[in-house]
């Protein structure tokens, strides 16, 4: 069921050089929900995902300030291992980018690299994390064959399954199907509907209908600052702000 | 002047080189097929003693492999910092910049450097080690070149994956964009090798001499090779080409048959790397 606030952003700004990307971010992301992250291109929604597992860090002339707490320590902290981190919080990315290896590879490696398993053990993370990401029947007689030779949407639903492998709370996803067919775009919803109900999901998105019928929670992002968050069902019938109401009738973005 | 009249004239112009090089082409391929059916085989594997060129062509064989064994890891690693880690600034320009530098040095200069420095300064002699080491600094430029290239053709949403699971920046490079990047690091060295095997100025002063008893023991011998008994023979002693007709063959063949794997290789690791298509 949905839970207590899994994540905490206090007033969080970012800046790539002298663009200020991120303008005092602060809202609260519920436990074992989906929350979508919408607005128009370029109004930080990517940016906000990525502070989350603060991949933010590795762009050069990125500073960040304010605070991110996930279950209530502050992931900007000094001490804080980024590593441990980016395992808890895992990320599936816009387009579907698996590893030049086998489909069995790609998912053993985060366990490896985690020495989280090996040998019988690290074939059984594989299978359970193929079959979480609905994967697992297609791929089951081919698992040392190429990850290239799956179709998009099944790369994409690997890159899920590689990231679900070393065990995380949260799952960001930067448009997931932006680069996909309809009906793979069906399977990964539903997938991420189901996914919901365990992890603490947040997907960005600029397709309005998919933030609608897979969150529970929808913020809205524009030119960098958060202008509405809430349950998805009353954002998107009784929005708060004019701004959310003509970016959902279609007026700009 | 029409404009098909100008298309004729950039036609012919274009052509020429193209017919310069197939002249140099089919004139080089004369001479093997009219040299070939003079060059006795058994030869490779006869001494040098008994008029063979079998110390020459291990002799050779050790100086590419040394090269190989110094140049090959400091190249890689090179490109790989300089891909990966080397801040863009000023000190990484200049990095930069003497590795194009050390690319167009003239091998002569290579090796009285080498000769100087591994020789006299370090004390190294005329030998096997200053000849790698001397060869190496003619190999480098192509290895970080070529390596600098293959990684960054690997697509950067691999590592940033890699990254995003948790994976230091080091275990992504080196388990993720290093494989990835693999065949077109494999074909630099090659290229690198092929680059250096038919080279005579940078081991004439280093580390060759003309006849030696036997292979060396210690890298701290000198060794024959095929290009410095070429060069000894044809301009030190006059012998007329055609004697020497054999080791010209034996290392034409080798440097042409070290280029064409670096090829092949780049060509049937293309179709493994659907990102390079």
């Amino acid at each position: 069921m949905i839970g207590e606030a899994k994540i905490d952003i206090r007033n969080l700004n970012v800046w790539f050089r002298d663009n200020h990307v991120l303008k005092d971010i602060s809202f609260q992301i519920r436990e074992n929900a989906v929350t979508a992250i919408m607005g128009p291109s370029g109004c930080g929604k990517t940016t906000l995902i990525r502070a989350i597992n603060r991949m933010n860090d590795l762009i050069y002339g990125c500073r960040t300030s304010g605070e991110v707490y996930i279950d209530g320590y502050n992931i900007y902290d000094r001490n804080v291992n980024v590593y441990e981190l980016r395992r808890k919080v895992g990320m599936v990315f816009q387009k579907p980018n698996p590893f030049p290896k086998s489909i069995y590879e790609n998912v053993a490696f985060g366990p490896k690299i985690h020495k989280m398993a090996n040998g019988r053990e690290l074939d059984e993370v594989v299978e359970r994390s193929l079959r979480e990401a609905a994967l697992w029947d297609e791929v089951k007689d081919r698992l040392h064959d190429s990850a290239f030779n799956l179709s998009g949407g099944q790369q994409q639903r690997l890159c899920i399954a590689r990231a679900l492998a070393v065990k995380p709370e949260i799952i960001l996803m930067d448009e997931p199907c932006s680069s996909l067919d309809p009906a793979a775009t069906a399977k990964i919803e539903a997938l991420i509907r189901k996914l919901g109900k365990r992890y603490t999901v947040i997907v960005v998105t600029h397709n309005l209908q998919q933030a609608a019928r897979i969150s529970d929670f929808t913020a809205f992002l524009y030119m960098g600052r958060l202008i509405e968050y809430g349950d998805t069902k009353s954002v998107f019938e009784n929005p708060q702000s004019e701004l959310t109401e003509k970016y959902i009738t279609g007026k700009f973005g | 002047m029409s404009s098909k009249t100008g298309e004729r004239v950039v036609f012919a112009v274009l052509g020429v080189p193209m017919l310069i090089c197939m002249f140099i082409f089919s004139w080089i391929l004369t001479l093997l097929l009219t040299g070939i059916g003079t060059v006795r085989w058994e030869l490779l594997t006869v001494t040098v003693l008994r008029g063979g060129m079998f110390e020459m062509i291990v002799g050779t064989i050790y100086l590419l492999l040394g090269a190989v064994a110094v140049a090959g890891p400091i190249g890689i690693l090179a490109a790989i910092y300089l891909v990966e880690y080397a801040p863009s600034g000023r000190l990484t320009r200049v990095i930069d910049q003497a590795i194009n530098n050390l690319a167009g040095v003239p091998s002569i200069v290579i090796g009285l450097f080498g000769y100087t420095f591994f020789c006299r300064h370090l004390g190294l002699g005329v030998s096997l080690v200053a000849g790698w080491l001397t060869l190496a600094l003619m190999v480098l430029p192509i290895v970080i070149r070529g390596s600098e290239e293959a990684l960054r053709m690997v697509p950067a949403s691999f590592k940033e994956a890699a990254l995003a699971l948790g994976a230091t920046r080091w275990k992504a490079i080196s388990s993720i964009t290093l494989p990835a990047a693999a065949p077109g690091v494999v074909t630099s060295v090659i290229l690198g090798i092929a680059r250096v095997a038919g080279e005579t100025a940078a081991i004439l002063f280093t580390s060759c001499v003309l006849t030696a008893r036997g292979l060396p023991k210690t890298p701290l011998e000198p060794v024959m090779a095929l290009s410095y008994h070429l060069f000894v023979q044809i301009v030190a002693l006059g012998t007329p080409a055609q004697r020497v007709f054999g080791v010209a063959l034996v290392l034409f063949m080798t440097v042409v048959s070290l280029s064409l794997l670096a090829i092949i290789l780049r060509i049937r690791y293309r179709r493994r790397q659907p990102w390079l298509r």
